[in-house]
């Protein structure tokens, strides 16, 4: 029988793959058919997705010290951290926290609730007069200060972008934006003008969820010259939140 | 707003061998991962080498893995039970199955959870959907299914431990599995 084609069976057996009751002979062969079978591969995924939260019913315990540090010995983890430059993804890291946390605590911050509520005045409003932003990143510095305020018009493909902290910025030197997405090299979505400010059509890029992460780099006047990401320091960084 | 740790994020730089994003990864995720390994291997010194040969492979593997397949704790969550699993059948003497005193924990976390979702904020959405559909399942159909999770065991296993016959565990599990992905499916859809 072609299991490939037996919807119920497939399901069958990869719900009892993941399970580990799939045993012997039946397991191998089902091995071989998986290694070739995206369809296979995709409903195995999906019973991991389904059972593997199991795990989570277990008491946590808190390792002892010595895991880590034996981790560290055995990947050399120290060598890697001082010689590589990967500077640019560890102030994304550094950041991340300190924007959820930002956004955690909105409701508190009344000066930059308004800023919001201006910049979704400033917008062109939709059939219905209502402003229609999508997404929303607010982008912070290294300390989780509110610099930049990105709105993404979906339905209008329009980026706009507000400034809240003014920027001593050379004449020489630009901001640059960029969506980081989670696998590959990031993308910029454009200059921003003196003020901060920007309206730019928006990219379909921009909004997946591809996309980790936003940042502003300080770079030459015209921009980084490298098209694969910033060459001067980044310094602020934000995700898109759904409004 | 999404209240978990950015475990995704983290895994894209780790791909990229970024240590500190590594260090963040386990601290937000060992306790749960040891927690698990625990209940499987039952020996810390096992449990501890389990986490540890874990987290090698999450680190060496970061770059293959593909967010848009799996979340990021069920990739880890696979990573973690294959090495158990592998450990477990490396012991010569075989860890003891004692059900009674061993599982019950989980099934009441797991019941807890359905009936007051609101005390258990720290678990996952995954796992709190999991529990409401888990805790719909038979009494038998639960054990049954978390000794094959839990503890690699086979049909015949828990055949011996419920002191039930083979085949009635076989349809046991399967219409289980069955239910449990029709109630999944459809939570998701709300």
């Amino acid at each position: 029988m072609n299991i490939l084609n037996n919807k119920s069976l497939r399901e069958q057996l990869a719900a009892s793959y993941v399970l580990g009751t799939l045993r012997g002979a039946t397991r191998r062969r089902f091995e071989t058919l998986l290694a070739n079978s995206a369809q296979l591969d995709a409903d195995v995924q999906s019973w991991q997705q389904r059972l593997n939260p199991l795990a989570e019913f277990a008491q946590p315990q808190t390792p002892p010290q010595r895991v880590w540090q034996q981790l560290e010995r055995s990947l050399n983890l120290s060598a890697i951290s001082q010689s590589s430059g990967q500077s640019f993804w560890r102030n994304i890291n550094d950041n991340i926290a300190g924007s959820l946390n930002f956004w955690r605590g909105l409701g508190l911050v009344s000066s930059t609730a308004a800023a919001v509520l201006a910049l979704l005045l400033l917008m062109k409003p939709a059939d219905n007069g209502m402003p229609t932003p999508s997404l929303v990143a607010m982008l912070v510095n290294d300390k989780a200060q509110p610099n930049l305020m990105l709105v993404a018009d979906i339905k209008h493909h329009r980026l706009t972008a507000k400034i809240l902290a003014s920027q001593n910025v050379a004449s020489n030197q630009s901001l640059e934006l960029w969506a980081i997405p989670k696998q590959g090299a990031p993308k910029s979505l454009g200059l921003l003008a003196k003020d901060g400010s920007i309206s730019l059509p928006l990219p379909e890029f921009a909004t997946t969820q591809d996309i980790a992460m936003l940042a502003v780099s300080l770079e030459p006047l015209h921009g980084s010259a490298d098209p694969n990401g910033p060459s001067g320091p980044v310094l602020f960084t934000g995700a898109w939140q759904q409004i | 707003m999404d209240q978990q740790p950015p475990l995704r994020l983290w895994l894209a730089a780790i791909a990229k061998k970024d240590t500190q994003a590594f260090r963040s990864l386990y601290d937000a995720t060992s306790p749960n991962l040891f927690g698990f390994l625990l209940r499987i291997l039952v020996k810390r010194e096992l449990a501890e080498e389990a986490l540890q040969e874990s987290f090698v492979s999450i680190w060496n593997n970061a770059n293959s893995y593909q967010p848009h397949l799996a979340a990021p704790m069920t990739w880890m969550t696979t990573i973690v039970r294959n090495k158990a699993f592998d450990l477990l059948r490396r012991q010569d003497d075989t860890v003891e199955l004692d059900n009674d005193n061993f599982d019950k924990d989980v099934l009441n976390a797991m019941e807890s959870t359905a009936l007051t979702p609101n005390e258990h904020l720290q678990l996952t959405q995954d796992a709190q959907a999991l529990a409401r559909c888990f805790t719909k399942l038979e009494g038998m159909q639960q054990q049954a299914i978390v000794l094959a999770y839990y503890h690699d065991a086979s049909h015949s296993d828990i055949a011996a431990q419920l002191t039930l016959p083979i085949g009635t565990v076989k349809t046991w599990i399967r219409r289980g599995l069955d239910r449990l992905r029709v109630c999944l499916t459809a939570a998701e859809r709300t």
